[in-house]
């Protein structure tokens, strides 16, 4: 494929192309039927390319080494999108961000001294050649297989990247990298700030626009978080001459963090209303390149994520963490379906005399349909401007009836074969076409018109398919109306429109919850109907109790006399941070002599972590905490007496959980992890002995003495039927402990820990699950409450775990 | 730390705003770098003086907000394009010349925002 470009937009083998993208993480959507559903998701909601960040620290665990096997192989994730027809934005770093551990940095990478990542010190530039090389070895490896899919037609350097001097060595020196080894396609970098950086070190400029980014924000009252958006053309044009408007990075959802106020609530704040207009403004703008972050939404399993967020990255995407397409998707479907209707890749601000509080309205002649487009957005507080407060009165006369944070794309002289429109605030949602007649499909609204320059008003307030046709030389346009509703369960496939269906596969195949009865639409043969009988699942599946197959107490390391000699030895007064250790695992074991004369103990650790001494608890702290965006590290000291240190020389276990590296946006991502001092009182040197991970299957064949981690083990069977879609999670409604992880058939999917807000659902990836599953469930904290160990397992053992449907679909061919 | 480049915060104030006050000194900030909020200033320097929070006060339309107006829970406006005045009262510090100004303010997003820049009066 040629990919060129010029002022207006991108063109792919000289053709003018609108690129609609959608971002998707293959690392936190695992294995290859993963991505085929989200990709072919995306591509039934209009989407034609997909945009995908290359997580080096995913690949990479060690020096020198890298595995796309398995999950891992981003060959096949390229090939899924490119069978489900889509374009590729690849963005291969060297560092992502994302919200990932370290951004995407492999761990290995931040220990080294003589590395510098990112050439930046705090703001500070400084250039590495060591880290140069390694990111070298990174493009070396991603790039060969990046190359060889001629759908990717972009490359991203870096990842909104800045600093002080804003020195261009290292960007030019990636994008150098990237042509060496065989880039072809137009290279961009996304710049945060949107004030033009790096414009003249890449071939394309572009920015990222989150303007709702604190939750506790209200964007509809705060409505000027839009005025960047409102003015982006500006900034395009005064940053690179030539080069489209292309938003890499436009909000789609926004991520929640512990202690946040849940996705819920992000759902709910942003609704609908804040894609639509955020996709909308950007069109009024002149932009012909847009990236929905995110697309899709993820899971972070594993140690994916980076220390800010849990578990879910649901991210409100319009296509959720579970793969259910969600309300926001919808609104993004029918600018999608609008944009492959007409084609908006060259038009021109034009003069549009209209001022009026609150009202954003921009008009844009389309060279390429000879007709204009007023886009208008109402972003008053509960100001529904209604016909009888007289609506939004309009230079030519019209009036458009808005609701309070809506907006619309209205056609002005459009011409049609049948017809002509003078003006429209009647949305259009679609158009088949062929050379002789066409049917636009209109969204009703009852308090909007349809304007035809011969006279003719079309009120909008239609049932679904009422239609209209008009003729004019030997040429038809039909009028179909859909509702809101049946436009949502309306489908755009290639040469005709399938109506009715939860959503369609590229194949034509539809898929549906629950007996349904399909109608099919094309210029050729109009109507057509098929009824899909869905027998087997049941509207609302109810949740479902686990029976508990097994309590053990799983903690050998902290018995008495445990064995860890063949752990790995820091020598008495050395490092016991995760990177002195050369140890990334969420979770750390350490183990110590220490003797009877110690008064105190004084430590910090990231984030969490537990002290026993000779097998017994002595203290259980949850030290993450974030103020102004940066870590507060805590330092805490535990007072010891003869009651605790009961023996001569007593043992000493520390276990360490930590959240995660920094994503290295606001903060280092080489911020230590694990037990980052360690200091006695009075003070001796201590000799540690470190080793990683909790891992389920220690403890099959021993259990522990003492309780204080525990796993649960339930096991369940699941029909994994072929051409069925579903979406399984467990529910830990009622779970009284404090901290979970949670494995599925040995891979971790979860963790739970009880603050102020709490992830209580957890996604059982489909990639994981088989047909006889095994969940094992690692509570770490023995209640408080509960005296005996006895009665600790006891009280799990009546835990209750549920296992939940989020959806089930049927595909029918 | 938030990483915005230094050259980009220095924007947003407004050169050859610095003024001499009776007892303290102001200038001036526009916001050039896109919408946001103010939920704070730690502190503001000029030269050698240090101006606690409760001696700044920053007005904006005519309105002045002062160290108990504004917290992370109440941060206040700053749009793309406005501008307004610290006002910072207590103690002398302009000095004829070049001055140097500090200002770490805070934002509900981006954390701690320190400006530097030098001024002349």
């Amino acid at each position: 494929m040629d990919i060129s470009f010029d002022k207006y937009s991108l063109m792919v083998d000289g053709k003018r192309v609108f690129i609609k993208s959608g971002a998707f993480h293959y690392f936190r959507t695992p294995g290859v039927k993963m991505a085929r559903d989200r990709f072919q998701k995306m591509k039934a909601g209009g989407y034609n390319t997909v945009d995908i960040y290359f997580n080096w620290n995913y690949h990479s665990a060690k020096p020198g080494e890298y595995d796309f096997t398995g999950i891992k192989d981003v060959r096949k994730v390229l090939e899924e999108a490119k069978k489900a027809g889509l374009f590729v934005i690849a963005r291969p770093g060297p560092f992502i961000n994302a919200e990932v551990n370290a951004g995407g940095l492999p761990f290995w990478l931040l220990k080294m001294e003589d590395v510098i990542p990112r050439n930046r010190v705090g703001t500070e530039y400084k250039y590495s050649p060591k880290y140069m090389e390694y990111v070298a070895e990174w493009y070396d490896q991603i790039i060969p297989i990046i190359k060889e899919f001629d759908n990717v037609i972009l490359f991203q350097i870096e990842n909104e990247y800045a600093t002080d001097s804003m020195d261009e060595g290292y960007m030019n020196e990636l994008y150098r990298m990237a042509r060496e080894r065989g880039i072809t396609c137009p290279i961009f970098h996304n710049d945060a700030y949107f004030a033009g950086l790096w414009a003249d070190c890449v071939d394309i400029y572009a920015l990222d626009l989150y303007p709702y980014i604190n939750p506790n924000q209200n964007w509809k009252q705060d409505n000027f978080c839009f005025d960047t958006l409102d003015n982006v053309e500006d900034i395009f044009r005064s940053a690179k001459e030539g080069s489209p408007p292309f938003i890499a990075e436009m909000q789609a959802g926004w991520f929640d963090k512990w202690d946040g106020s849940g996705y819920g609530h992000i759902r709910e704040a942003l609704g609908d209303e804040h894609i639509n207009i955020m996709t909308k403004t950007a069109l009024s703008q002149g932009v012909t390149l847009f990236n929905h972050y995110m697309a899709a939404g993820g899971t972070n399993w594993g140690d994916l994520a980076c220390d800010e967020v849990y578990t879910s990255y649901e991210f409100t995407a319009p296509i959720d963490e579970f793969g259910v397409i969600q309300s926001n998707f919808y609104k993004a479907k029918e600018i999608n379906y609008f944009l492959d209707s007409f084609d908006l890749t060259c038009t021109e601000p034009k003069d549009f005399d209209f001022c009026q509080e609150n009202i954003y309205a921009k008009m844009r002649h389309d060279n390429t349909n000879d007709c204009d487009w007023l886009f208008i957005r109402n972003m008053g507080i509960n100001q529904k401007i209604n016909e009888a407060e007289g609506g939004i009165t309009l230079p030519n006369g019209k009036t458009v009836v808005l609701k309070s944070c809506d907006m619309k794309i209205c056609p002005v002289n459009l011409k049609l074969y049948g017809c002509d429109i003078e003006f429209s605030d009647v949305e259009i949602f679609t158009r088949l076409k062929n050379e002789n007649e066409e049917a636009v499909f209109f969204i009703s609204d009852k308090n909007a018109n349809i304007y035809l320059s011969d006279g003719t008003v079309i009120k909008g307030d239609k049932m679904d398919f009422e239609n209209y046709t008009f003729e004019r030389d030997g040429k038809t346009t039909q009028f179909i109306f859909l509702t809101k509703h049946m436009a949502d369960r309306s489908w755009f496939l290639k040469d005709r429109m399938i109506f009715n269906a939860d959503y369609v596969l590229p194949n034509g195949a539809v898929a549906v919850e629950k007996n349904t009865e399909i109608a099919y639409f094309d210029l050729k043969y109009k109507f057509a109907k098929k009824n899909c009988i869905v027998n087997a699942y049941p509207n609302n599946p109810p949740l479902e109790q686990l029976e508990i197959s097994s309590v053990k107490f799983c903690s050998p390391e902290i018995d008495l006399d445990y064995d860890y000699s063949g752990w790995k030895k820091i020598e008495a007064g050395g490092k016991t941070d995760a990177f002195s250790c050369d140890i990334y695992d969420e979770f750390i074991w350490y183990k110590a002599k220490i003797p009877d004369y110690l008064t105190e103990i004084t430590l910090s650790a990231r984030h969490l972590f537990a002290v026993y001494v000779n097998g017994k608890e002595i203290i259980n702290r949850n030290s993450y905490k974030l103020e102004k965006l940066q870590e507060v590290p805590e330092t805490i000291s535990v007072p010891l007496n003869k009651t605790i240190l009961t023996r001569e020389t007593n043992e000493l276990t520390i276990l360490v959980q930590n959240l995660g590296f920094d994503k290295g946006f606001s903060g280092d991502t080489n911020s230590p992890r694990g037990l980052v001092l360690f200091e006695t009182t009075p003070q001796i040197p201590v000799e540690f002995y470190v080793c990683e991970k909790l891992a389920p299957e220690y403890t099959t064949k021993f259990e522990s003495d003492n309780p204080y981690l525990s796993k649960i083990t339930v096991n369940f069977d699941l029909n994994m039927s072929e051409n069925v879609f579903f979406a399984k999670y467990i529910s830990f409604e009622d779970f009284r402990c404090r901290r979970a992880t949670i494995y599925l058939n040995g891979v971790k999917i979860g963790r739970y820990i009880k603050r102020r807000h709490v992830q209580d659902k957890f996604y059982l990836i489909n990639e994981f699950l088989k047909p006889h599953n095994t969940l094992d469930i690692i509570v770490w904290e023995k209640d408080r409450n509960v005296k005996s160990a006895w009665g600790f397992k006891s009280d799990l053992k009546n835990v209750k775990i549920l296992l939940g449907t989020f959806k089930i679909c049927q595909l029918f061919k | 730390m938030v990483v915005v480049p230094e050259f980009l915060i220095k924007r947003i104030y407004q050169k050859g705003s610095l003024k001499k006050l009776d007892n303290g000194a102001s200038f001036n900030l526009k916001n050039v770098l896109g919408p946001g909020f103010i939920s704070g200033f730690n502190y503001v320097k000029i030269n050698d003086v240090t101006y606690e929070p409760k001696d700044v006060k920053f007005i904006m339309n005519g309105q002045e907000y002062t160290s108990g107006d504004v917290s992370e829970d109440h941060p206040i406006a700053f749009r793309l394009g406005q501008a307004g005045t610290i006002v910072v009262e207590g103690q002398q510090s302009v000095t004829e010349g070049v001055n140097k100004i500090v200002i770490e303010a805070l934002n509900p997003e981006a954390g701690v925002v320190k400006l530097s820049v030098e001024d002349n009066v």
